[in-house]
């Protein structure tokens, strides 16, 4: 079995815990995702666009978590 | 979408359904954000509670929209609060004055902005007395304390989320679509009104302008919501711009008092044209708010983007900013004259109590009211700490405990009487703030005595301060708002929109009203006069350029020059040879000549109107 390895972030000597560069990054993917979201209608797909936004980060946090 | 509001709403104890769900979704992100803290092992889990508490906004995109200018705020307020620490580790006296000093600037900056904004910049003031002055025996700490405080914040920032999209709290955009439609029928309702009659009514002119700048916080709000959010944002900025634009120039735009008709100059056709240009101005406006409208509901970019630019007023907010940095200086040194062991916590709910009450209308009344409202809280977090979990140490009697308090504040806080709703808003913070939960729980009586009697204390010193250098008065700002009012007046500038600037002066009188201005009721006439001319003046400036003939630039020039020393003698002559020069009667020519007779006729009547006073 592969054992994934979890890189810290260090900034000036402060260890930023892994999990926050991912939540952080998926935010930031998020954010550039919108527009392309709103082109595609994302929010009339769903009866609930909140929790469907809330899982798609889910989804690409976990992503960057498995591939990063 | 908007059709469910039309339905009857479902009542449960005398409190609407929407209340309740609003209280359970509060108290639920609560119990999680106080889980996760624990099973993180934060040290500061009352401060996710706390950040529940502050977050508690009825709707989804309020809630995200201030819990990022929350998290904003605590950055800037630890980075500010490690300089300060770094800079004067070992020099008490100056760290005090510094936090001061650094306390004024954000309310400086709070009294710049509105919203979610200004309560970001207090917060980032304060932010700084809850961890530079709290560990002020510990500096090393300092880091640490920030850190533990940001994590707690993002806890209670996330539970507020998942609560808020799992339990479907309602949206803020559909709520904007429907209140900028209710507020632009009231906008039509107001122009028939005024046109018809030529009374100006300012019992409803004013509440509209009020009701359109107050939701200029709330637009940004739809920003965060979803994927279209920013496009509803400033679609719905658009719609508010345009129909502030709408209700000024229905105010302006009056029909011509008998008195002035019988002018040797106002020949009866001219009447006529001014009229149906009249007509016409108003019909375009109406179909500016109503296509801007249109793109809020289909969710299209608008063609263009208006801003709302809010008027600021540096002076005032370098005063205000001036008197909390003295407060805080003026406790600090009683605090240091004292020598009491837990001054420095005294003195961080001090610093939190002046800094959100900065950012009122009334800040001693602030003050007066968290003094009344600090016993209560105490209270209730002591009967909840000794008398109903008394010793308990699991986690679900805790949430269980936690259910009437947490519930009830949040239904206090969604009452229409603003003493009910300041209550539960201070409830929904002070309690888990007194109670302090942790991992275990110590239930020690002396500390909650100590924090509670600092606490109340604190507020108590707060108002002898505020009595001592009290805020700076109502007169006086509404007389700086005047002064600029009429500054502006005289020396028009064209950088902004003719829109954006009407926006920006009703913004003005929102700033006058806030300050008292209803009772104050020649001000409050000069304010609107001083409005009325400047969008008089604005809407003739905006045809003059449109006049683009060669042959007639020198006689908009002239007209330019007439509008800046009111002579209205000059603009009913170059009225005449515009209205001669013109090819039709909805030529540009014809309109700008229209637009200057009327203009003419109102700076008439306001003359007729101050002399009549002044006899």
């Amino acid at each position: 079995m592969m054992a994934h390895t979890f890189r810290e972030l260090v900034v000036g000597g402060v260890l930023v815990a892994p999990f926050v560069t991912y939540a952080v990054a998926g935010f930031a993917i998020i954010i550039v995702l919108r527009p392309l979201l709103n082109a595609v209608g994302f929010a009339r797909m769903f009866s609930h666009a909140a929790i469907a936004q809330l899982s798609l980060y889910v989804a690409v946090l976990c992503l960057l978590m498995l591939l990063f | 979408m908007v059709a469910t509001t039309a339905q009857q709403p479902f009542i449960l104890a005398r409190i609407p359904a929407s209340s309740w769900s609003f209280a359970v979704r509060v108290w639920l992100a609560t119990i999680l954000a106080l889980f996760v803290s624990f099973w993180l092992q934060l040290e500061a889990p009352a401060t996710a509670a706390v950040t529940v508490g502050v977050l508690a906004e009825p709707t989804r995109g309020q809630a995200l929209d201030k819990a990022g200018f929350r998290l904003m705020a605590t950055i800037a307020g630890v980075t500010a609060a490690i300089t300060i620490t770094g800079l004067f580790s070992q020099l008490r006296d100056l760290m005090l004055a510094a936090c001061a000093v650094w306390l004024g600037v954000c309310v400086f900056a709070a009294r710049l902005l509105d919203g979610y904004r200004a309560y970001a910049a207090v917060l980032a003031g304060y932010t700084v007395a809850i961890i530079a002055t709290q560990q002020i025996d510990n500096p090393q700490h300092v880091f640490q304390a920030g850190m533990e405080r940001g994590a707690a914040i993002a806890v209670g920032i996330m539970s507020m989320a998942l609560a808020n999209a799992f339990l479907f709290a309602p949206e803020r955009h559909s709520w904007l679509a429907a209140q900028l439609a209710a507020l632009h029928r009231r906008v039509r309702a107001y122009a028939s009104a005024t046109f018809q009659r030529e009374e100006d009514n300012s019992a409803v002119f004013l509440p509209l302008v009020r009701e359109i700048v107050g939701l200029r916080p709330e637009i940004g709000s739809a920003a965060l919501e979803s994927s279209s959010g920013s496009i509803r944002s400033a679609a719905a900025r658009n719609v508010a711009v345009g129909l502030l634009a709408q209700l000024q120039a229905a105010r302006v735009i009056k029909p011509v008092p008998a008195r002035s008709v019988d002018r040797q100059d106002y020949a009866p056709d001219v009447a006529a044209e001014t009229s149906a240009w009249k007509t016409r101005e108003l019909r375009r406006l109406d179909d500016d708010v109503r296509q801007e409208l249109l793109a809020l509901r289909s969710i299209k970019w608008p063609s263009r983007l208006r801003r709302a630019p809010l008027y600021l007023s540096y002076r005032n907010a370098a005063e205000s900013g001036l008197r909390a940095a003295l407060w805080f200086a003026l406790a600090a040194t009683f605090f240091v004259w004292t020598g009491w062991s837990a001054a420095s916590a005294s003195l961080s709910f001090l610093a939190s109590i002046a800094a959100l009450g900065a950012i009122t209308p009334n800040p001693r009344g602030f003050t007066v009211v968290a003094l009344f409202g600090a016993p209560i809280s105490v209270a209730l977090a002591g009967l909840l700490e000794f008398i109903l979990l008394d010793g308990t140490d699991a986690f679900p009697v805790l949430a269980l405990a936690l259910a009437p308090f947490t519930i009830g504040s949040a239904l206090l806080a969604t009452s229409h009487n603003p003493m009910w709703s300041a209550l539960g808003r201070i409830n929904l913070f002070a309690i888990p703030t007194m109670l302090a939960p942790s991992n275990p729980e110590t239930y020690n009586p002396q500390t909650f005595l100590f924090t509670s009697l600092f606490f109340v204390a604190s507020i108590a010193i707060l108002l002898v301060a505020q009595t001592l250098i009290p805020p700076i008065s109502d007169e006086k700002q509404r007389m700086r708002l005047l002064a600029a009012a009429r500054r502006e007046l005289q020396e028009a500038d064209n950088k902004m929109g003719a829109d954006e600037a009407t926006f920006r002066e009703a913004s003005r009188i929102g700033q006058f009203l806030s300050a008292g201005g209803a009772q104050d009721g020649r001000a409050l006439a000069d304010m609107l006069a001083c409005l009325d001319q400047s969008a008089m003046i604005r809407l003739c400036n905006a045809k003059l350029i449109q006049v683009t003939d060669s042959a007639l630039a020198p006689l908009a020039h002239q007209a330019s020059a007439a509008l800046a020393t009111r002579n209205t003698a000059t603009l009913r002559i170059i009225a005449r040879v515009l209205r001669e020069k013109a090819p039709h009667k909805a030529s540009i020519e014809a309109e700008t000549a229209a637009c200057l007779v009327a203009t003419s006729n109102a700076f008439d009547q306001d003359g007729l109107d101050s002399a009549q006073e002044a006899r």
